[in-house]
């Protein structure tokens, strides 16, 4: 995985992703000034000396005083103002780190004292390569603007703003968190390699589980405080604590993964994972640094006390409490004077003062407001939007208003596929699946459907650069290749109706689910097409809770969906390929002596196998992928799987979009080149900027009748891969 | 309809007019249907859940509910003809009919709706993808024919289709015309007025889809998202709203009926305790019992073909839309069973059955007769308004609520939801004016005729 946020954004549902963006216009005079009120507990008194404390308290109550009269007034302060304090340089490394935590807190770090370990910077290996990225390559626009307010939209308003805990995996935590926090360091988007994040120097231990790193003396929290190497002490101790209701992060974070954290200094630390992944840093990098001094210690109270306090995050942007309009928008300003502000990789990006984002329920009326230009973009990947609702003869895009984007990315594909439940009676026989692959028309489903602007999924795991397979393909629709398959299988009566049916009167005749109505059409007319090939396919389009229980109950037949897949280096097999997830019995009760499948087994539910895939090659292959600690060996790995599962014929791949679309106005300014590689959608990585001039003109040209420029329509294919 | 000859004496032992011989053929045939099917659905599930032992889990059930339909519908259809035949009407309802005959708005919607519903139901003759006659090298064929099984491209002399496949599947029709025309060997085929079905993908070049109407492909109403025929499914759409609100109506009256008139003949503890059964099933919320017996059915480990969830879906409804018809019911039978001629009845030793239903029921059925019309209206509305909603007929079915879906998201392409809306009104309309119709002729108050 690239960050822990990401998976767990992406197991909120890639698909908020994209749609989910775009806002209202607002009114500018309500969008307030950020105060220095944060919300949460009073900070920890710092090391330094109590009247330096207490004067700059002083000062941010009076800061806090003048905010709410003017907020009262309506006034807005000229962008750039003061009334915060200054960023204090911390003393210099080397001092030693003293615990100062609450009581149970302190208990927990003693009641694992292999885990959480205070050494001296004498116990520092001596041969460690320290890197810090400095020879890869930034990717912001030295030509970027700050300023501005940049508007989007959600489709409903954010249940709570804590980070972790019940209905906190919404859409607007990406906003909060993973497109806005800074992690150790960060993969770099634009290929390998990582980047300076709180970290500025990072090394690997010789067995590459531990990665030592020494923060960055600036990093510094939204609300001033600096982050502190025992706030990852703090971080195990918050995330694998049962107060915050979340399981998820309770095993992620479990002491056998993360089996130990040493601090040597004020600004020096090394994480321990219990693998030596060849992505070993990423998995580290993903403990998060939990503000201490903001939740203190935790208890039974935790989930509704902070269920609308922002924590306090590393990120450029933060989420004051004036700035939430319950139901209504959540506006995130930028943090005055941030840290990272001048530093490389983050100096020419997040440059819009402040992100207001608005509750829109309705598509139509997102769309509208943004023809409106009351939100800065619209996603445009759905062929309707792409070319009937905004055409590139629209009128707001030949005057030159609107620009039309698509850009090729290259990251992971979601899986659009069909999977075969393969303990189904029928489909238990490999040529029946086969056959079944042949007998899917996805081509013209590209073409007709989805307009050809997708292209056909070839493999289970496609997108994942040199841990793709380079040429295995899927196969195509053949009416002839399916037929000998089926015949194969002993259907080779045709019925009445052109259907196929066994010496013993058996139709070859599925029920096809899925949980997406969108897809109704691609399911009707692949159902039209196998008939061609003899296979009828019975339609049944449920609704989504239902439909996901049928299908982790292995109730299903055939059904049509995606799974999930996080940015990683290397494809994942166990969850959706091995039999430990498809039945109850252990490994060895599975299989007969010449390694077949036994008869009779109990499917086991909740699981993501939904082939019921269990071939003993495969488990053991993925057995050996799993544990493999080398790239090239598990490159190789990965190819001959997908090899093996292709041949399986469980998983019929579908398609995927390897770009995406966008339309946004003409003030949004763009780096040459428009986005980074791995991004998802165009603000992911919050590159581009606001240009107030372009906007004012546009205005202006838009009233007057006038046309603002050429019509813009952009493809950026420069990561294109095939 | 036919000419009610308006000089016939309103005798007892006069000849039946032939309007009234077929009127009663008529009913006899839909109620002996409804009636029979109902009870062969009913007997049919366990029957065959008992009897037919299949590899397939629910397959006995299936059957048995087909089976049991089939038979005894038409066992009661045959005897609903006899009783048909050797039945007349009394002359207040000959009376009536002859009032209804008058009022010609009503008139002629009821002739209008009847016709395009029969129309429907052969309607494969004009709305197909199947030709009505290929002539092949001397050959004749019949594939739009229900007994044709569906002939291969490669039957006709073509190796393969037009996208390279082999053509070991059905033949596409308008292809096979292009084809003999092109090659002039004198081979023909003869299309329907519309050459498409209701769930074919028009994937020829040139079209995207959805599509405007165009009389040289021949989508006299466009095309939908996927290339489907507009027309083609609001013409199937038709046939199956129609069959599905009539044989609600049907059988929502069946219930109805019975059940309030035991309640008004036999009065007391059971009138009683029956109003308040009525009343407490009343106020189960009926879309929500739709939506979790539609969940439920699709939740079962073993597949349900399309027809059978289409029957379950009626199944629901009629339970829970009977219960208002036991009041009129009730009342009116209260109101006859006072009157002379049923203590007479009783006098002479008639059975508690015969009294109900040859006595009580043809003098009280002229109530319901008026609300039948606007039960089929609530039916359709209903259907339509399931279907928008996700939980009607099962997809692709053809139907008007997935039209109007699909049309209000897709409102660049406006003809798919004028389509759908123009009717929708058409139906309800001609509907609402036969109901009034109805209501007028049959107004007990009336005491003009419209002769």
């Amino acid at each position: 995985m690239k960050t822990l946020s990401k998976i767990l954004f992406k197991r909120i549902g890639l698909f908020l992703a994209v749609t989910l963006l775009a806002l209202t216009g607002c009114n500018e005079q309500k969008l307030k000034r950020p105060t220095d009120a944060g919300g949460g507990k009073k900070p920890a008194a710092p090391a330094g000396g109590m009247d330096k404390a207490f004067a700059r308290e002083l000062a941010r109550e009076f800061a806090r005083e003048f905010a709410r009269e003017l907020a009262k007034q309506n006034i807005t302060l000229p962008a750039g103002g003061g009334g915060t304090t200054p960023v204090e340089p911390v003393t210099p490394t080397g001092a030693a780190v003293e615990l100062n935590s609450a009581e149970e807190v302190m208990d927990f770090y003693e009641a694992h004292p292999k885990a959480f370990v205070v050494a001296t910077p004498a116990d520092l290996p001596t041969n460690l390569q320290w890197e810090n990225g400095s020879e890869l390559k930034e990717f912001g626009s030295p030509k970027a603007k700050r300023g501005g307010t940049f508007h989007e939209y959600m489709a409903d308003f954010p249940r709570t703003l804590r980070l972790v805990g019940p209905d906190a995996s919404g859409s607007f935590r990406s906003r909060m968190l993973d497109y806005n926090s800074l992690s150790l360091v960060m993969a770099h988007p634009n290929g390998d390699g990582y980047h300076p994040g709180l970290a500025k120097e990072w090394a690997y231990s010789a067995d590459r589980k531990t990665v030592y790193f020494r923060l960055d003396s600036d990093a510094r929290y939204s609300d001033g405080e600096p982050v502190r190497v025992t706030d990852y002490f703090f971080s195990l101790y918050f995330f694998r604590s049962e107060h915050i209701k979340g399981p998820w992060y309770n095993d992620f974070f479990s002491k056998e993964k993360f089996p130990n954290i040493t601090v040597y200094d004020e600004h020096t630390l090394s994480i321990t994972y219990y693998k030596a992944k060849p992505d070993v840093i990423e998995r580290v990098a993903g403990v998060r640094p939990i503000p201490e001094h903001f939740y203190s210690e935790l208890d039974e109270q935790f989930v509704e006390d902070f269920q609308f306090k922002f924590e306090p995050n590393t990120g450029p942007y933060e989420v004051r409490p004036e700035n939430v309009e319950k139901g209504k928008a959540v506006t995130l300003t930028r943090v005055p004077n941030w840290w990272a502000d001048k530093k490389k990789f983050y100096r020419y990006r997040f440059n819009p003062e402040a992100v207001k984002v608005t509750v829109i329920r309705e598509p139509a009326k997102v769309f509208e407001l943004f023809l409106k230009s009351e939100l800065d973009w619209h996603g445009l990947g759905l062929p309707e939007y792409w070319y009937e609702k905004l055409p590139n003869d629209h009128k707001l895009v030949t005057a030159g208003y609107v620009h039309k984007v698509q850009f090729y990315n290259d990251v992971p594909r979601p899986t659009w596929a069909l999977r075969l439940n393969s303990s189904h009676p029928v489909l238990s026989n490999r040529d029946v699946r086969v056959g079944l692959n042949y007998a899917m028309n996805f081509d013209v489903v590209i073409a007709k459907v989805f307009r050809g602007d997708p292209v056909r999924m070839n493999t289970v795991a496609d997108g994942y650069g040199p841990r793709s397979h380079p040429t295995l393909k899927a196969r195509p629709f053949s009416v002839k290749k399916a037929k000998e398959h089926f015949a194969k299988a002993g259907y080779t009566r045709t019925g009445a109706d052109g259907i196929l049916m066994n010496a013993g009167g058996k139709r070859l005749s599925f029920t096809f689910t899925t949980p997406y109505k969108r897809l109704e059409d691609v399911m009707t007319v692949l159902k039209e097409e196998a008939k061609k090939a003899g296979v009828e396919l019975e339609v049944e389009i449920m609704e989504r809770t239902a439909a996901w229980k049928k299908i982790s109950e292995k109730n299903h037949e055939i059904m049509l969906g995606a799974l999930n897949v996080s940015v990683e280096i290397a494809p994942r097999f166990w969850e959706p390929y091995h039999s430990d997830n498809a039945y109850e019995e252990p490994k060895e009760e599975r299989y007969d002596a010449q390694g077949r499948l036994r008869e009779g087994l109990k499917p086991k539910p909740v699981t993501n196998n939904f082939c019921m895939l269990a071939d003993k090659d495969i488990d053991d292959l993925i057995e050996k992928y799993r544990v493999s600690e080398d790239l090239d060996e598990l490159t190789g790995q990965a190819k001959r799987l997908m090899e093996m599962i292709h041949a399986h014929g469980s998983f019929i791949p579908g398609w995927v979009r390897p770009w995406y679309r966008a339309g946004h106005w003409r003030w949004i300014q763009w780096p040459e080149g428009y986005n980074v590689k791995e991004s998802r959608e165009p603000y992911e990585f919050h590159v581009h900027w606001i240009d107030s001039d372009i906007k004012a003109k546009t205005i202006q040209d838009m009233a007057a009748g006038r046309k603002s420029g050429a019509a813009t329509i952009q493809v950026f294919d420069q990561y294109k891969t095939d | 309809m036919m000419q009610p000859a308006t000089d016939q004496p309103d005798s007892e032992h006069a000849p039946r007019a032939r309007w009234e011989i077929a009127v009663l053929l008529l009913v006899g045939l839909a109620s002996g249907f409804a009636v029979g099917g109902l009870l062969g659905g009913l007997l049919g599930a366990p029957l065959g859940g008992w009897l037919l032992k299949s590899a397939e889990p629910g397959a006995g059930v299936i059957s048995g509910v087909k089976n049991g339909f089939i038979i005894l519908g038409a066992l009661g259809g045959l005897a609903g003809l006899v009783w048909g035949a050797r039945s007349r009407f009394n002359p207040q309802t000959r009376r009536k009919l002859r009032r209804f005959y008058a009022i010609k708005r009503g008139y002629v919607s009821f002739v209008l709706l009847i016709a395009a519903f029969a129309i429907s139901l052969i309607g494969e003759v004009f709305v197909n993808n199947r030709a009505l006659l290929v002539s092949y090298e001397g050959k004749l064929f019949c594939p739009v024919s229900p007994f044709s099984r569906a002939y291969t491209g490669k039957e006709f002399g073509l190796e393969k289709d037009r996208a390279g496949q082999d053509y070991t599947f059905e033949v596409n029709y308008r292809e096979l015309a292009d084809d003999f025309s092109k090659n002039k060997s004198g081979n023909w085929v003869l299309m329907p007025l519309v050459p498409f079905n209701e769930y074919e993908n028009d994937f020829r070049e040139g079209l995207v889809h959805p599509s405007k109407p165009n009389v040289e492909m021949q989508h006299y109403l466009g095309t939908d998202r996927t290339g489907r025929d507009v027309l083609a499914r609001l013409f199937y759409g038709f046939r199956i709203t129609m069959i599905f609100a009539l044989v609600f109506m049907l059988m929502v009256y069946l219930i109805g009926v019975v059940i309030g008139c035991l309640m008004g003949y036999f009065g007391g503890w059971v009138d009683l305790a029956g109003q308040r059964a009525v009343e407490v099933w009343q106020n189960i919320p009926f879309l929500y019992m739709v939506i979790i017996v539609v969940a439920a059915v699709s939740d079962l480990p073993f597949t349900l073909p399309a027809w059978f969830k289409i029957l379950v879906l009626l199944a629901i409804m009629v339970v829970f839309s009977w219960t208002s018809m036991t009041y009129y019911m009730r009342t009116a039978v209260y109101r006859e069973k006072a009157r002379d001629y049923v203590a007479a009845a009783e006098l002479l030793g008639a059975s508690t059955p015969r009294i109900l239903f040859n006595h009580l029921l043809p003098n009280t059925i002229s109530t319901m007769v008026t609300f039948m019309p606007f039960t089929v209206a609530t039916a359709i509305i209903s259907i339509t308004a399931l279907d928008y909603l996700n939980f009607g007929l099962p997809k692709p079915t053809p139907s008007w609520g997935e039209l109007l879906q699909q049309g209000v998201a897709n409102l660049h392409a406006p003809w798919i939801v004028l389509s759908a809306f123009g009717a929708m009104v058409l139906v309800l309309t001609l509907v609402t004016f036969i109901g009034e119709g109805v209501r007028e002729a049959f107004d007990p108050k009336k005491f003009t005729t419209y002769e």
